[in-house]
């Protein structure tokens, strides 16, 4: 079967080449029949891929350990769904899971686009090919999943008991879906560039993939954060880590693209910048893969040094610098109609996003870059800390957070004195007895509370701006408030929806506000029996208890659990040593509710039964999964297609 | 307004937020860079006085033999190689999981005039699974906590 495997990518690459020759021929000299003939290779290329992947899946679930990453990444004991999972643990995977979803997402867009973009299908086609091309490369000629040993060994290596969690089945896939989802705006673009055809349709037809694209690659990396929390147990979700960063970046970069198109929908504007947009978002898709694949940047994640690395920046580099040669060869035929008109505007506030967010990502991409810059100047690598990035990051999302809730307000091209009393009126006042109340409330903290204050202020603004709609609806179809409201939103899902995704990152700064600014922790030494307090938690140490089995020992501290007195439950945190290959791990207990999170790590043991262990309270945590709920819906409702869908349009 | 001073409004509005966030990138590099050296770079640079008030980071191997665990007070005494030059440290807090002789590890603190360095920060990772065929396995098969990444 594996032969069956690497047959396939061979032939894929081989067709895949054809695919982007084909099409590009076909559209330069409009051959149809040729262009007809590339994009059914793109489907070929796709039945293909399909093949190698199942095969690969097959090895797994036959445990042939004789397949050089089927030994690495499993093994006879491991559960069925991780022995699926195990496919995307290591590099050789990864990369043919990208491969597979850039064909298949190929396949879709040729489906969608059957009877329009006729024009630029071929180029979007091609270039789609060939980005496809380059991953190709890699899997048949440097990093082949289907590699074998002489021999077939009796068991394999198992799969890293850190990477056995649900979190972990999810997480990359869904960052892949992000990153190679952003493969086609950018062919799309490019192939805009190409044919000339600059006015907004390639923006159209790309936005339910833009929308895609960025929602799961954010979604991607709060798993990732969600991840960490749970199973590295470190107490924290976030160490900007170079391989965090690396995802984080083309999310911050790709939610400036997903603003600044609705721009140069509304108002015709920013031609240029929205092709340099999607530009540095897809590169930085492929820088923050090469990131994770070479060995620059030593991160608690990497796979280590590996020649990879070196093709990702080659590939990147000629990317980049193609891209923006052809930008700058159209540059003239990308003039925008519109200026901007005045300071206080709704498109300032746009305008302002982006600056913001691309100074987000700079700052994250400084911090992150820093080491490999210092050694090129200065020889030596210096590193910066999580300090640096919070200490530049949380002003900067302050203010994202601050225009957030000022754009809805604020009027196109100039707003008027009338037009800022009327609308900032009630949320400014909302804002500022509520900042009052927070302070009556003992919240000192400055930043805390400018962030809680503005997240109500933007609650604030989003509430009436779904209250004033309804109402607004009423009168004119005397429908009830109900039914008014959802109609609204079904006739508006764009702007709805992006306020409840707006809903959802309030939530999000809400629960990362609380749980960095309040947090409490605390390190102690218990005798089986002792009790301890933190914050309105006492926790009691019932016990310590050692299982074993064939391949690992378990540790557990149990402790009960009370709130004020009132017994709420139990706590359980162990360490886990694992026999072959030798590892231990630390599982947390997690007590979470709306307020807070209670944390308890087991740290280490003696002989005599006492422990240490360091808990911490993480006030309003939550909150952080809760946001990413609703930015789900809110995201989903922005992506549901109308029920008329007019020919040639999205 | 003119669109000439339109366009003067815009600029030095720009400039002032360009300026902004180089003053944020700028004032928050102080005080947590951290210079990565080698054990040997490390050593060599004694007699350089300002390497004692620099956040420093140390990647060496545990030596054998050379970890002292305190658990009550929670102290934790060992010694890194890089080769042949050997690193004391000293460091308080948790003693990680993967930590133990021949592990590599990432130490974060500062060196002192005696010789020995102060972590503030301990990252242990053992040799990784993922190793390219020429540096292919060490003895630990287990890897460091690394998420499958992208």
């Amino acid at each position: 079967m594996t032969e069956t495997g690497r047959i396939s990518l061979i032939l894929a690459l081989i067709v895949a080449a054809y695919a982007a020759i084909a099409a590009g021929y076909g559209g330069t000299e409009k051959k149809r029949n040729v262009i007809a003939s590339g994009e059914n290779a793109v489907y070929a290329v796709w039945a293909l891929l399909t093949i190698a992947s199942l095969g690969l899946i097959y090895a797994f679930l036959t445990r042939d350990f004789q397949v050089e990453y089927v030994f690495n990444y499993s093994s006879r004991s491991l559960p069925f769904f991780y022995s699926l999972s195990a496919f995307w643990a290591g590099q050789e995977g990864s990369l043919l899971l990208w491969a597979w979803l850039l064909a298949s997402f190929s396949g879709l867009v040729l489906i969608q686009n059957r009877h329009q973009n006729r024009e630029v299908i071929p180029y979007a086609t091609s270039i789609l090919m060939l980005v496809l091309l380059f991953f190709l490369v890699l899997l048949v000629f440097i990093t082949d999943p289907f590699a074998r040993t002489p021999n077939r060994p009796p068991d394999g290596r198992g799969l890293n008991p850190l990477l056995q969690n649900p979190g972990m089945i999810f997480h990359p896939p869904t960052l892949f879906l992000g990153y190679v989802g952003f493969t086609i705006p950018f062919a799309f673009a490019l192939a805009a560039l190409v044919t000339g055809q600059l006015g907004d349709v390639w923006i159209r037809s790309t936005r339910r993939w833009t929308l895609f694209s960025w929602f799961t690659l954010g979604i991607g990396v709060l798993l990732g954060a969600q991840w960490a929390y749970v199973e590295l147990g470190w107490g924290g979700y976030w160490a900007w880590d170079p391989v965090e960063n690396a995802s984080l970046m083309p999310w911050l970069v790709g939610t400036a693209f997903l603003h600044s198109v609705m721009l140069q929908e509304k108002r015709d504007m920013l031609k240029v910048w929205n092709m340099v947009l999607i530009i540095l978002t897809f590169g930085l898709c492929i820088f923050g893969t090469f990131i994770t694949r070479s060995g620059l940047i030593s991160s608690v994640h990497s796979f280590g040094e590996s020649s990879v690395g070196s093709f990702f920046l080659g590939f990147l580099i000629l990317l980049l610098g193609l891209s923006f040669l052809l930008l700058f060869s159209r540059l003239d035929a990308l003039k925008s109609t519109n200026r901007l008109d005045s300071v206080l505007s709704r498109e300032c506030s746009f305008l302002l996003n982006n600056l913001i967010l691309l100074g987000a990502a700079f700052s994250v991409f400084w911090g992150t870059m820093f080491p490999i810059i210092s050694e090129a100047i200065k020889g030596v690598k210096i590193t910066m800390g999580p300090s640096f990035f919070n200490q530049v990051n949380v002003p900067i999302g302050l203010t994202l957070l601050a225009i957030t809730g000022i754009c809805p307000l604020i009027a196109w091209r100039k707003a008027s004195s009338r037009n800022l009393q009327k609308n900032f009126l009630v949320p400014l006042l909302a804002s500022g007895v509520g900042g009052v109340f927070l302070m009556v409330l003992g919240i000192r903290h400055f930043y805390a509370w400018l962030s809680f204050t503005i997240s109500l202020f933007v609650i604030v603004t989003i509430t009436m701006e779904f209250y004033q709609g309804t109402r607004a609806r009423c009168r004119l179809t005397g429908e009830s408030a109900f039914r008014a409201f959802l109609t609204m939103i079904g006739r508006n899902r764009r702007r709805y929806g992006g306020y409840i995704v707006h809903i959802g990152m309030v939530f999000i700064f809400v629960g990362i506000t609380g749980s960095s600014a309040y947090k409490v922790e605390k390190e102690v030494t218990l005798s089986q029996g002792q009790s301890f307090q933190i914050q309105d938690y006492t926790l009691q140490f019932e016990s310590l208890q050692s299982e074993s089995d064939s391949h690992r020992e378990v540790v557990t501290a149990l402790f009960s659990v009370r709130n004020d007195g009132e017994k709420i439950g139990l706590l359980k945190t162990q360490k886990r040593f694992y026999r072959a290959p030798e590892q231990v791990t630390t599982e947390v207990a997690i007590r979470s509710n709306l307020k807070e999170d209670l944390y308890a790590i087991l740290e280490g043991y003696d002989r005599d039964g006492n422990a240490t262990f360091k808990f911490f309270v993480n006030p309003l945590l939550s909150w952080m999964w809760i946001g990413g709920g609703v930015i789900t819906l809110g995201a989903l409702i922005s992506f549901w297609p109308e029920r008329r869908r007019r020919k040639g349009q999205e | 307004m003119t669109g000439q001073r339109k366009h003067v409004r815009f600029a030095i509005g720009g400039l002032l937020i360009l300026g902004a966030l180089v003053y944020l990138v700028y004032s928050g590099m102080q005080g947590t860079m951290v210079y990565y050296l080698t054990v040997s770079e490390l050593k060599a640079k004694a007699t350089d006085d300002s390497l004692y008030q620099k956040g420093l980071r140390i990647s060496g191997k545990v030596v054998g033999n050379s970890i002292e665990w305190e658990p009550k007070s929670r102290e934790l005494k060992f010694q890194i190689a890089e080769g042949a030059t050997v690193l004391p440290v000293y460091y308080r807090g948790t003693r990680p999981d993967m930590f133990k002789d021949g592990a590599d590890v990432v130490v974060e603190g500062k060196y002192t005039q005696e010789g020995t360095f102060l972590a503030t920060t301990l990252l242990t990772s053992c040799p990784s699974k993922y190793e390219p065929a020429d540096g292919k396995g060490s003895s630990s098969a287990a890897s460091s906590p690394s998420p499958s990444d992208t």
